[in-house]
């Protein structure tokens, strides 16, 4: 029998501030948070009321929405926000992969922790290096294709990221490489801390790997995997420039065929010179990015509720 | 009234003032007047060029030990910038109003958009016109409304197409002049596996110089390329668009390295290196280090074969990279004192000494180049044709002809279908620029 956690260290997200106050009965913990939330308040808050302004001038006037309407009709900025759109598939992969690498992991008995590293190790690679790496090793006349044509594979020899058709599906497929191993830890994580009680229990009653793994472990894992879900939903909405950058010597192509949201506002920005519309362009995607953040929340609440009133 | 009558006295009296205090002010600074400080000053130069004119650091070393022999008091620190990294670092530099004093800008464009956004200072103001008139392509490239904005520093010769005598040879082949030769040469390499010539797009550069070199043939002015970014003229019109048809040939007569798209620009290069490409593309500066990488006697340095019978078909551009002066600089005049040193006689034959290419300036001494390569490449650049990129905004080359160089040249669009992208970039960037044509229009004139 598992004992349920004590009701003041549930983690709950709060309706509103009222909750939060409501909740502290001693002033300390507003104390020791107040340093940093002061800092946070302060770098983000202004940056934030300084791009809204931003994104409503030319050069200092005032222009209204005429910055909005020259973003939302650039073909380019569409391209972009479809772009990010279409690697949004890439995370339910990343879901999947990540679990059945937790549980492999999880159920390997030799040599766990060589595997563990081994899965973890793309994600604590720098970006550049792996752009760099990948760059050569996905050139037409490449390392990848020499030793598929070697092996007298010739139709797979492609320019990975030469071809604008398979340019951003290659990027995927290295954004998947990397980032799979911080889903796979997250998971382990909380897979190693599950009772075993239940694991064991389920075994005696004659549950089989995959019925104990789909219907004993996956739901227990649940909350975990939603954040790990919605985690990498905003890396592919907002945090894939340095691979677009790296891997495209900031160009996006080729074509548009690589352009990502986050390359059209630094472009805008630092090669157009056209901060205004950067500045425009960030603040769409911020929203955009808000939509998942408060999406998370309002599920991360749900489970939290669902979790501790069983 | 009485108040009135008088308030307009007082205004007329201050501005009679100022007006005679800004003329002093300027007559002051032009020519150096101001007595140069005595006290410690620190330039900071951000700088690029080593990648195409390989000795330029050591250049910059000397020169920068050569001047604190001059003027002890003045310590110059430099940092060389990345050839992406070159116009970002600098916008981010100018957006914070703070970083180097003096910078490197490319020619033409890259230098006039730093001027009309208020980022450097113009050069003219503190160097006199007699010293300038002797630095090559500054009046050409660099004026904007009678001011020179940066001071040229090098030639470019823009760009040499570099043949190897021997790859073409084997295969029975001469060296191609006209267009139809080179689909020719073309089509018989490209039966033997070895492409004419070498290229790589993947970092977009290389699609800006193959627009001037082969885009360069069918216009009779920078004006042209000037009215098309205004409106007057468009980017489908046939004296702008056939390049791009050109181009799609080349494609289609397999004239390139099948991975062109997957390898940067200087990667491509090494092909021809090599000795696994017939001819290739590379910097005016770096064409000697080249040809001398190969052995000179197998190498022809030419223009890009003819296909127009346009003016400047069958010429090399000529365009300088050129170094400004911040706006923020502290210490303006210091700057350009350096500026100028750097054009004394023992600095230009330490460049060609440094590089073997050819410093901007008409006092350098052609009689002192021996080396024939050299001397063509540098003859040349005097006058050559104008270098287009650096006609047109900064971002339609990189929204429109980085990027439609790379799907012609995969073959996924067509020569007609860029030159229709490229005018609709243009289009809209007349609309998210609202100086654009106003800028452009001045500098025309």
């Amino acid at each position: 029998m598992i004992k349920p956690a004590p009701t003041e260290y549930r983690f709950t997200v709060p309706r509103n501030l009222g909750a939060v106050f409501g909740r502290l009965r001693t002033p300390g913990p507003i104390l020791w948070i107040l340093p940093a939330a002061l800092c946070v308040t302060l770098i983000f808050g202004y940056s934030i009321v300084d791009l809204v302004q931003q994104s409503f001038k030319y050069r200092g006037d005032w222009v209204g929405f005429e910055n909005f309407s020259l973003v939302l009709t650039d073909p380019l900025f569409r391209i972009a926000i479809f772009h990010n759109f279409l690697l949004l598939f890439t995370v339910p992969i990343l879901a999947v992969m990540s679990f059945i690498c937790a549980v492999l992991l999880f159920e390997t008995r030799k040599g766990m922790k060589f595997y563990r590293s081994a899965v973890f190790l793309p994600y604590i690679l720098p970006i550049p290096v792996i752009g760099v790496v990948f760059g050569q090793l996905l050139q037409l006349n490449g390392a990848l294709n020499s030793a598929l044509r070697a092996m007298g594979f010739d139709s797979l020899a492609l320019d990975w990221l030469g071809d604008p058709k398979q340019a951003l599906w290659t990027m995927s497929g290295i954004i998947i490489w990397k980032e799979v191993g911080f889903g796979t830890i997250l998971i382990l994580a909380r897979l190693i801390s599950l009772p075993l009680e239940t694991l064991e229990a389920a075994r005696i009653d004659g549950a089989g790997f995959f019925r104990l793994h789909f219907q004993v472990t996956l739901p227990q894992l649940r909350p975990v995997i939603l954040f790990y879900v919605i985690n990498e939903a905003i890396v592919m909405v907002s945090w894939v420039f340095n691979y677009v950058y790296v891997m495209t010597n900031g160009q996006g192509g080729p074509g548009n065929a690589t352009v990502v949201s986050e390359l059209y506002i630094y472009r805008s920005a630092f090669q157009n010179k056209a901060p205004e519309l950067a500045a425009t362009s960030a603040l769409l995607l911020l929203l955009a990015t808000s939509v998942f953040i408060i999406g998370f929340f309002r599920i991360q609440r749900n489970i939290n509720k669902g979790v501790f009133d069983e | 009234m009485k108040i009135r009558g008088k308030a307009f006295a007082v205004g007329c009296a201050a501005a009679v003032l100022l007006t005679s205090l800004s003329f002093t002010g300027a007559s002051a600074t032009v020519g150096s007047k101001k007595a140069f400080p005595t006290k410690p000053v620190t330039l900071t130069m951000w700088w690029w060029g080593d990648q195409e004119a390989p000795g330029a650091k050591l250049w910059v070393d000397d020169t920068v030990k050569a001047y604190k022999k001059k003027r002890p008091n003045v310590t110059i620190k430099t940092v060389l910038q990345t050839t992406d990294g070159l116009v970002p670092a600098f916008a981010a530099a100018a957006a914070a109003k703070s970083g180097p004093d003096l910078q490197y800008f490319w020619g033409g464009i890259y230098a006039q958009q730093p001027g009309w956004d208020g980022q450097i200072a113009p050069v003219s103001d503190y160097i006199p016109a007699a010293e300038l008139k002797h630095y090559i392509n500054a009046s050409t490239e660099l004026s904007f409304k009678g001011k020179i904005w940066t001071a040229p520093w090098y030639v470019n010769p823009s760009f040499p197409v570099l043949a190897r005598t021997d790859v073409l040879s084997k295969y029975n082949l001469e060296v191609p002049m006209t267009w139809k030769d080179l689909l020719n040469v073309c089509d018989v390499l490209s039966a033997e596996g070895v492409p004419a010539l070498a290229g790589g797009v993947k970092d977009g550069w290389f699609g800006g110089w193959l627009y001037s070199i082969i885009g360069g043939q069918s216009v009779s002015s920078s004006k042209d390329v000037v009215a098309a970014v205004v409106g007057t003229q468009k980017f489908t019109d046939a004296k702008h668009a056939d390049w791009w048809t050109r181009l799609q040939e080349t494609q289609e007569h397999k004239c390139w390295n099948s991975d062109i798209n997957s390898l940067e620009l200087y990667q491509a290069q090494q092909l021809w290196k090599d000795g696994k490409a017939a001819m290739t593309v590379v910097a005016g500066p770096d064409a000697p280090n080249f040809a001398n990488s190969v052995g000179a006697s197998k190498v022809v340095v030419m223009a890009m074969p003819k296909w127009s019978n346009g003016k400047f078909a069958g010429k090399m551009g000529s365009t300088s990279q050129t170094i400004g002066i911040t706006q923020w600089s502290k210490n303006k005049e210091v700057a350009a004192d350096f500026l100028m040193f750097s054009h004394e006689k023992a600095q230009l034959n330490n460049w060609f000494k440094r590089t073997g290419s050819m410093p901007a300036d008409d006092r350098f001494d052609l009689n002192s180049v021996k080396d024939p390569v050299k001397k063509a490449l540098f003859q040349s650049a005097l006058p050559g044709a104008p270098y287009l990129e650096n006609f047109i905004p900064a971002q339609l080359d990189t929204d429109a002809v980085f990027t439609n160089v790379q799907l012609v040249l995969a073959g996924t669009k067509t020569g007609k279908a860029a030159a229709a992208d490229m005018q609709a970039v243009m289009e809209r960037l007349r609309k998210t620029d609202r100086n654009l044509v106003k800028n452009f229009t001045a500098w025309s004139k």
